[in-house]
């Protein structure tokens, strides 16, 4: 089978980086063509392109790693070292929202009135669904290590169970936001207070969106028995990002909730 | 509210599947249903996971082994053909690190420190 001399996976040729990046070409250019030319074909084309590619490359590493044995323990070091470098890059992306937060409520501007939250703005009880909020993704961080200790203990029905329960915690987060942005006093226009409110809880929705669409992935790869209670990176991967989604969370909701209101 | 009822109502189902026959330790299919990499790891995955449960590092994952380097006791160099570039640091921290060819046959020394290498042949399980 091998006629290498080494552990690693010298990867075969692949067509999906190059359409990822004509994806990135044809979306970001649509974006341009889209405020200028009020088209959204180029952008909507490229946005086809992004989920073409991403699905069939990491179909492509499931086949490698599952079905052909390629993720040796050096692989799966690598992969694991690849994971923790992205979130940390991610972490970084919210520390600058972060700042644009605590720069503008810190020292508050006359315009805004001098205080925080500015005049005139009637912010979100962060008691009420903002603190359910909170209730539903500490929990949803319980049901995912549950899934993992099921996986590892070879308990298939309760693995299933609990990441399924775990994904159906995320959608209910996703739907309660929803409703809140919905039915809330003030919108993004509303100054530099509407600008950090929904650029930051933003972003980090649409992080929770990927991270169950990434647990939902693993429960359709455990249902088809792909893991095994020693092999199974691709669930710990989607459940570092989803305790990472979590804690973002947590540090949204202790400034811009309950210290910003 | 929403969520008490939601909290209670997983530890509900979290209780009922506990109902689940006691989990043997052996076959993850035959009990739990999750199978183990003893029964579905495949390719390098496997060979590697073979060799390591015997001991061996067919694709050298491993630190080399500590030889003296003396002519009793060689550095054992392992190789798929019959020679490999052998690279002597021949003291610790020593920058400069002195590169030679290392034949098949006889055990050749270090040009510089005089350390002895035996070239040895190295079998990979295709």
């Amino acid at each position: 089978m091998a006629h290498q001399a080494h552990a690693y996976h010298m990867v075969d040729p692949s067509p999906w980086p190059l359409t990822g990046a004509i994806a990135a070409l044809l979306m970001t250019s649509g974006l341009a063509v889209w405020f200028h030319f009020h088209s959204t074909t180029l952008m909507i084309l490229g946005t086809i392109l992004l989920l073409l590619t991403m699905f069939q490359w990491w179909r492509d590493v499931v086949r490698e790693g599952t079905f052909q044995g390629h993720h040796t323990p050096p692989v799966q070091k690598g992969l694991r070292y690849g994971m923790i470098l992205f979130i940390t890059s991610e972490v970084f992306f919210f520390l600058g929202f972060f700042w644009a937060f605590y720069h503008s409520s810190l020292a508050p501007t006359p315009e805004l009135g001098g205080c925080w939250p500015p005049t005139g703005i009637t912010t979100l009880d962060p008691f009420e669904v903002p603190l359910l909020n909170t209730a539903v993704l500490l929990a949803s961080g319980v049901t995912v290590t549950w899934a993992h200790h099921s996986i590892m203990e070879g308990e298939r029905k309760q693995a299933i169970q609990s990441l399924a329960l775990t994904i159906a915690l995320g959608f209910y987060f996703t739907f309660l936001q929803a409703m809140e942005y919905y039915e809330a006093p003030f919108t993004i226009a509303d100054g530099v207070y509407g600008s950090t409110f929904f650029v930051a809880t933003g972003f980090h929705g649409l992080h929770v969106i990927i991270g169950s669409m990434f647990l939902a992935v693993c429960l359709l790869r455990q249902i088809h028995f792909h893991f095994t209670s020693e092999h199974h990176f691709g669930f710990e991967a989607a459940a570092w990002y989803w305790h990472f989604v979590d804690v973002v969370w947590l540090f949204l909701y202790i400034s811009i909730y309950w210290w910003g209101s | 509210m929403a969520a008490r009822l939601l909290i209670r109502s997983a530890v509900r189902a979290a209780t009922t599947c506990r109902a689940a026959p006691v989990p043997a330790l052996t076959r993850g299919m035959a009990a739990g249903g999750i199978p183990t990499d003893e029964e579905q790891a495949t390719g390098m995955e496997r060979i590697v996971m073979k060799a390591m449960k015997e001991g061996a590092d067919p694709y050298s994952m491993m630190k080399p082994k500590e030889y003296a380097g003396s002519k009793a006791d060689p550095h054992l160099v392992p190789s798929i053909t019959n020679k490999r570039i052998v690279g002597c640091v021949c003291e610790e921290d020593n920058t400069a690190v002195v590169w030679f060819w290392l034949h098949d046959g006889e055990a050749q020394r270090c040009p510089s420190c005089g350390s002895h290498y035996k070239l040895v042949a190295h079998e990979l399980p295709h």
